[in-house]
């Protein structure tokens, strides 16, 4: 008889077809294709038949003679996702916070009014003065005036330039001055202000204005007024260049955005938290109620709309009604967004606190015999509902050789972790939670300030290099490679991404290093938190060291580095961790189709 | 290939720049003042990392004072060696005399080049960077649209070609494309290139050539 088992995924469809005998089976081939429609509806059909085919085509058989399909009973489990800002930096008119020009010029700290440049004539003998060089101005004929200036006694102290002129006027000056360029909104600089400038030696960052006491002496501020530059002073920490004002208004404030409160309802009673809180605390007041029923986001607010979305989303798949779906696991999580600055001078950005936040659905079940009946009519095979995708995948996970019972299995996908675990007497205890694949792709577009997709997805799944002449790349691990000809020059001087087909270049100026920090992190705080937050409710007593074998199994396993990084965690638990080899050959892909042609 | 999206917007808001800076009389008024280059002597191969070569094409500066558009050559070239300075990268300007080829100057400047970073410009401004690693036809960036390239493309050239040295990564040099531009000014600078070619001296090495601003 020939069977096909197919598991419907959030992200892929995977088929295993074997032929059952009485007392043998034997795998013929697997097919893979991409989950059309959301998973468990009618419109998974054509993904189903492209699966199917993939598998058919390999060992040259006819749909025709396929005898029986197993279909998963899939859990449904929805996740989405979402980020909201809980910081904002405005700023008026004092300073320059998150602008560092690549290229300043001078070095110093210089005191003065500030002066447009063709004023300077006009200003006393003796006097401190800023020189605002606006873009019209022509580099020499700024080092020009600015040099006749000083030689008739003012003290110019230092430059604001439109321009990225800094080290050309810098380099033309009599007297070398701080100067800071690359202010595109120049025009916004206030006239006849104290302000101050400075720019550090190359590999060193500011030491004046970047402390709080240091814009004090600079501008002989009261401690009353000290405490107010105080977020002044810290957005300038780290940078190469700074210039501040002090006009009679301005200030630097940082505000808390309020992004509602949710209320979690679980077994152990109920809490409210604030999500501009931070991450942390959520997921401690999430710990305390575990196991979640449900949780509510104030209306109106950005949680609110986020959780009545899946809601709904929900209830349109299952036909129930929106109050009727229960959120069963949240996942948040700190992360930083880039964000313009309000006010600022210079196009300048900051970094800005923000929550990424999954949450995960489970309904009674999916109208999945909808689906069989659908598959039924439209390819005129048999079809069975075998059993639970958890199970299934379990069963799956014991063709890996070298696994025994008991066995924990985590499987990592595009939207969940979820967890299994088969105890000795063949009991099966699973877990879902929320946040896996989609959300470091979120989380890592935040922070990198990327808003396309395929970019994030490419970023996530292949490792880095810096090409760093024709004929060689820098990978990420430090160690060098050369090439016999020279490479293409479109990626000359550029970070690449190593993809299987052909060096990739990234775009801009993003940092090799910076790429990395973001795209191990993000992976560590959604994988890792979600793989021991699921071990731990399936683990015997709650307790991970109880567990001995864990098979890792799903999409994202097949991941360059995830695998190494959970295997890396559970190591201090002492638990065997791995990436599961379904049938010997198959790798962590096709465990719950493998499972359901095994069942019975 | 990569990041179609970013590109879309950024090509948006470089537009959206131009409408909104169009109006703006920032412009100087451009002197037009003979290039006055002194001969120092036979180009040599460079020897430090931080420079990057300018090759000019043989009637650079000679029979051509302005280029296509009537932007002074002088201006150019100046503009080009001060994005060089401005990353903090010293600059050497050769008069390249056995080819009228951009590719082939700016070939020859980059081989000439300590850090094997070159920059060729032709008189009618047309312009590429180029690597030594690379084959001539090859190139790191090209200009090839030399009505549309305005001094700031030029400083912004300069810059690239500096950062290319240093090993960073710039973003290649936003250029404007105009369907027109070749039917415009195709037979203005065939004849500019004929003149050009004529003044080619076979076998003759390049010369290094001295530069100061004003």
């Amino acid at each position: 008889m020939l069977v096909a088992g197919v598991d419907i995924g959030n992200n892929t469809i995977e088929v295993a077809l074997a032929k059952v005998e009485e007392n043998s089976t034997v795998f013929i081939s697997s097919g893979i294709a991409a989950t059309t429609g959301v998973k468990g509806t009618p419109s998974n059909i054509t993904g189903i038949r492209m699966a199917l085919e993939d598998a058919l085509r390999k060992a040259s058989i006819d749909m025709r003679s396929l005898d029986l399909i197993r279909l998963n009973e899939a859990t449904p489990v929805i996740s989405d996702m979402a980020m909201e800002t809980i910081t904002e930096t405005i700023i008026t008119e004092s300073t320059m916070i998150g602008h560092n020009p690549s290229t300043p010029g001078g070095r110093g700290l210089g005191v003065g009014k500030t002066t447009l440049i063709f004023h300077l004539d006009k200003v006393k003998s003796g006097e401190k003065v800023i020189a605002i060089v606006p873009r019209n101005v022509d580099f020499e004929d700024a080092a020009i005036i600015i040099n006749k200036a000083v030689s008739s006694g003012v003290r110019v102290e230092g430059a604001v330039v439109q321009k990225d002129d800094g080290v050309l006027i810098s380099n033309r000056l009599k007297k070398k001055i701080p100067i800071v360029d690359e202010v595109a909104y120049i025009d916004k600089v206030p006239i006849g202000m104290p302000a101050a400038v400075e720019v550090a030696e190359q590999g060193y960052t500011i030491k004046t204005l970047s402390n709080p006491y240091g814009i004090a002496t600079v501008f002989e501020l009261s401690p009353e007024e000290t405490k107010n530059i105080v977020p002044v002073a810290r957005a300038l920490i780290g940078n190469r260049s700074a210039v501040v004002i002090r006009t009679p208004a301005g200030d630097v404030q940082e505000r808390r955005i309020p992004a509602g409160s949710m209320v979690l309802y679980g077994e152990k009673g109920r809490t409210s938290v604030d999500l501009d809180e931070g991450a942390k605390e959520v997921m401690e007041e999430l710990q305390r109620i575990y196991p979640l029923q449900d949780a509510q986001g104030t209306s109106g607010t950005n949680v609110g709309g986020l959780l009545a979305k899946i809601r709904s989303t929900m209830a349109e798949l299952t036909g129930q009604k929106p109050e009727a779906i229960k959120i069963q696991d949240i996942l948040a999580v700190d992360t930083l967004v880039q964000q313009k600055v309000k006010g600022g001078l210079a196009n300048e950005f900051f970094a800005e606190d923000a929550v990424g936040l999954a949450a995960m659905v489970k309904s009674s079940r999916l109208p999945m015999e909808k689906v069989a009946k659908k598959v039924k009519e439209e390819l005129s095979v048999p079809v069975h509902i075998a059993g639970v995708e958890a199970n299934m995948a379990i069963n799956g996970a014991l063709t890996t050789p070298g696994t025994a019972k008991p066995l924990a299995v985590l499987d990592l996908g595009g939207g969940s972790v979820d967890a299994a675990f088969l105890t000795d007497d063949g009991k099966i205890k699973t877990v879902h939670m929320a946040g896996a694949g989609d959300m470091v792709n979120m989380l890592m577009g935040a922070e990198l300030g990327i808003t396309d997709k395929m970019l994030l997805e490419d970023i996530k799944c292949n490792p880095l290099a810096k090409v760093e002449s024709l004929f060689s790349i820098r990978l990420e691990d430090h160690t060098v490679k050369f090439f016999d000809s020279p490479l293409d020059p479109k990626i000359y001087a550029r970070v690449i991404l190593l993809k299987d087909d052909g060096m990739i270049p990234l775009p801009g100026d993003m940092k090799l290093e910076r790429i990395r920090t973001v795209r191990r992190e993000t992976k560590e705080k959604v994988f890792v938190t979600n793989a021991l937050r699921a071990l731990e409710q399936v683990a015997p007593a709650g307790n991970i060291r109880l567990l001995d074998f864990v098979v890792l199994l799903g999409g994202s396993a097949l991941d360059f580095e995830i695998p190494e990084m959970i295997s890396d965690a559970l190591a201090n638990y002492g638990v065997v961790a791995g990436r599961g080899n379904i049938r010997g050959k198959e790798g962590p892909r096709n465990a719950v189709a493998t499972g359901l042609v095994l069942s019975e | 290939m990569i990041s179609t999206e970013a590109l879309v917007d950024k090509v948006v808001n470089e537009v959206l720049r131009q409408l909104k800076s169009e109006g703006m009389t920032e412009k100087k008024d451009l002197k037009v003042s003979q290039i006055n280059f002194s001969e120092i002597g036979p180009a040599k191969q460079g020897t430090i990392e931080d420079e990057v070569v300018v090759g000019i094409s043989p009637a650079f500066g000679g029979h051509f004072q302005e280029n296509i558009v009537g932007v002074p050559l002088k201006d150019i070239l100046r503009e080009v060696v001060a994005g060089i300075s401005e990353e903090g990268l010293q600059f050497r300007i050769l008069r390249i005399n056995h080819t009228a080829d951009v590719a082939f100057i700016a070939h020859t400047a980059a081989k000439l080049s300590g850090s094997g970073v070159g920059i060729g410009i032709q008189s009618r401004g047309t312009t590429v960077i180029h690597h030594k690693d690379l084959q001539p036809l090859n190139n790191l960036e090209l200009f090839p649209q030399c009505p549309l390239m305005t001094l700031d493309t030029y400083r912004m050239i300069g810059k690239n070609a500096a950062k290319y040295a240093k090993g960073e990564s710039p973003e290649p040099v936003p250029v404007v494309n105009d369907q027109m531009a070749r039917p415009k000014y195709q037979a203005k600078a065939a004849v500019m290139h004929n003149f050009e070619t004529k003044y080619v001296k076979t076998g003759v090495k390049p010369v290094e050539l001295s530069f100061s601003f004003n």
